[in-house]
C-alpha cells in the first residue's frame, strides 16, 4: 500500500523498466523502494516518430513486476531519452516559456507541430530547457501503462528529471553527459549555471568513449568554458563502462540513484529527483 | 511549489502531496482553535470588565460609608450603634463578664429599645452574683445596669437589665 506522501515513478528504457517509490516530506525526497526489471533486447525501442513497443506484452509484464514490491498503481510515467527534441533557449523578456519553446522548436520537428506536447524547465540566467515530444508517442506509452493496470498521474522525461536535478543542485563546472539507452544529453555547466545543452542519439558501437571525449571537448569549447581540458562527468546507462574507457583525465561520478540498491546506481533520472 | 512539467496527453490538475494536505489541514484546525480561543478570551475579558466595574462601585460605596463613619466618630458618636450590632457580638460581650460560678439561662435583646438586654442569671452564691454585677458595672460595653428581684436560696436567681453600647469612644 502506498504510504503517506509517497510517489511512484515508473521509468522505461530499452534495457529495463525501473520503478521507484519516493517519500516526499518537509525534509525533501527520500527513496523508499526501487526495482529494476531487465528487458530483452528489442522489446522496447524508444523512437520519437515511430512505435516504440515492439513486444508490448513483455514490456507490460516488466512494468507490473517492477511495481509489485512497491505497492500502489498510481504512477508518474518517466519516458526515456530519445523520444523528445530537447534544447536550451535564452528566454526573451516577457515571453511565456512554453509558447516560446513551441515557437522555436516547431520548425525543426519531424512531425506536425500541432501534434506536439511542449514543456519547459527553468534554468538560471533567464534560460529554459525546452522539450517537445509527439503526442502519439506519449499516448503509446500511456496506453501500455493503462493496459498494465496502472493509473497515470503525470508523464515526465528521464533526461529532464536529470537536468532538473543538476540545475537545482548547482552542478559543478563540467560537461555532464547524461546517458539513456538510446540517446544522451551533454549539459555544460559554467559557474553553476547551465550554459549549453546538446541532445542526440547514442552510437554504442566500439569507440563510443573516444567519440564522447571528443564531443565533450567541442561542447566545452562552444560554451566558452575556459582553456583547460574539459572535465567530463558521466551519469546514466552504462556510465561505469564509459568512465573506465574514457580514462586519462578522470571522469567524475554524476547523478546516481540511491546506493541501497545496486541496480539503481545508473538511474540518472532518479539521481536527479533525489539531488 | 513550482509547476512540474507534465507531458501527459490528458493532463490532470496536479495532486497536492499528502504531507502538504495534512500541513494545510493542521494549519486550518489551528486557525479555527485560535479563533475560538480569541472569542472566548474576549467574552472572559467582558465579564472581567463587568466584575471590575461592580467592585469599583462597591469600593466607592464603602468609601462613602467610611467617610460617613469617620465623620460620626469625629462628632463623638459611638463607632457601632446597637442597632447595627449582631446578636453574636452582644452575647460574646456578655460572656466576657460572666463569672465561672454563674450561668446564663436566658438572654434577650431588644433592638427597638436601643440595645436593651435582659439576662436571666443563676449564680452559685451571693458572692458570685455580686461579682457579676461588679463586672457588668465595669464593663465598657454595658451601661444602665439594673438588677432585678433576687431569689436567694443556696444559689441566687435574678434578672438583670443592661444596655449594650458597643465600643465607647
Amino acid at each position: 500500500m502506498a504510504r503517506l506522501g509517497t510517489r511512484l515513478y515508473l521509468a522505461l528504457d530499452a534495457s529495463a523498466v525501473a520503478a521507484a517509490a519516493l517519500g516526499e516530506g518537509l525534509g525533501g525526497r527520500r527513496a523508499r523502494g526501487f526495482a529494476r526489471v531487465p528487458l530483452e533486447p528489442g522489446a522496447l525501442v524508444p523512437s520519437p516518430s515511430s512505435p516504440s513497443f515492439a513486444r508490448g506484452d513483455e514490456v507490460r509484464g516488466a512494468m507490473r513486476r517492477a511495481l509489485q514490491g512497491l505497492g500502489g498503481s498510481r504512477v508518474t510515467l518517466v519516458l526515456p531519452d530519445g523520444l523528445a527534441r530537447i534544447a536550451l533557449f535564452d528566454l526573451p523578456r516577457g515571453a511565456q516559456p512554453r509558447d516560446y519553446v513551441r515557437f522555436r522548436l516547431a520548425a525543426s520537428l519531424p512531425w506536425p507541430a500541432s501534434e506536439t506536447i511542449v514543456e519547459s524547465l527553468p534554468a538560471a540566467h533567464g534560460r529554459v530547457v525546452g522539450a517537445a515530444v509527439r503526442r502519439s508517442t506519449v499516448a503509446e506509452y500511456e496506453e501500455a501503462a493503462v493496459a498494465a493496470g496502472l493509473e497515470i498521474e503525470r508523464v515526465h522525461l528521464a533526461p529532464l528529471l536529470a537536468l532538473e536535478g543538476l540545475v537545482r543542485s548547482g552542478a559543478r563546472d563540467a560537461v555532464h553527459a547524461v546517458l539513456g539507452d538510446v540517446a544522451l544529453c551533454l549539459a555544460t555547466f559554467h559557474e553553476g549555471a547551465l550554459v549549453a545543452l546538446r541532445n542526440r542519439r547514442r552510437d554504442r558501437s566500439s569507440g563510443e568513449a573516444l567519440r564522447l571525449r571528443d564531443e565533450v571537448g567541442r561542447a566545452a569549447a562552444h560554451a566558452g568554458n575556459g582553456t583547460g581540458p574539459a572535465r567530463l562527468v558521466v551519469s546514466g546507462a552504462d556510465a561505469a563502462r564509459l568512465r573506465r574507457e574514457v580514462g586519462g583525465e578522470p571522469s567524475g561520478r554524476g547523478l546516481e540513484g540511491p546506493g541501497e540498491w545496486d541496480d539503481a546506481v545508473e538511474a540518472a533520472w532518479l539521481g536527479g529527483l533525489l539531488s | 511549489m513550482s509547476r512540474q512539467p507534465d507531458f501527459s496527453t490528458a493532463p490532470r490538475p496536479s495532486r497536492v502531496p499528502a504531507f502538504e494536505t495534512v500541513a494545510v489541514a493542521v494549519g486550518l484546525v489551528a486557525l479555527v482553535l485560535a479563533g475560538g480561543a480569541a472569542w472566548r478570551a474576549r467574552d472572559e475579558a467582558r465579564v472581567a470588565r463587568a466584575r471590575l466595574d461592580g467592585v469599583r462601585r462597591e469600593v466607592e460605596a464603602a468609601s462613602v460609608r467610611l467617610r460617613a463613619l469617620d465623620a460620626s466618630t469625629r462628632s463623638g458618636r459611638p463607632g457601632l450603634a446597637a442597632v447595627d450590632a449582631e446578636p453574636a457580638r452582644i452575647v460574646a460581650d456578655v460572656a466576657t463578664v460572666l463569672p465561672g460560678d454563674a450561668r446564663l439561662e436566658r438572654l434577650s435583646i431588644d433592638y427597638a429599645r436601643g440595645g436593651a438586654v435582659e439576662l436571666d442569671v443563676v449564680a452559685r452564691d451571693a458572692s458570685a452574683w455580686d461579682r457579676l454585677l461588679a463586672r457588668l458595672e465595669k464593663a465598657p460595653h454595658f451601661r444602665e445596669v439594673e438588677p432585678g428581684p433576687e431569689v436567694r436560696d443556696a444559689e441566687v436567681r435574678s434578672l438583670v437589665r443592661v444596655r449594650w453600647v458597643g465600643d465607647p469612644r
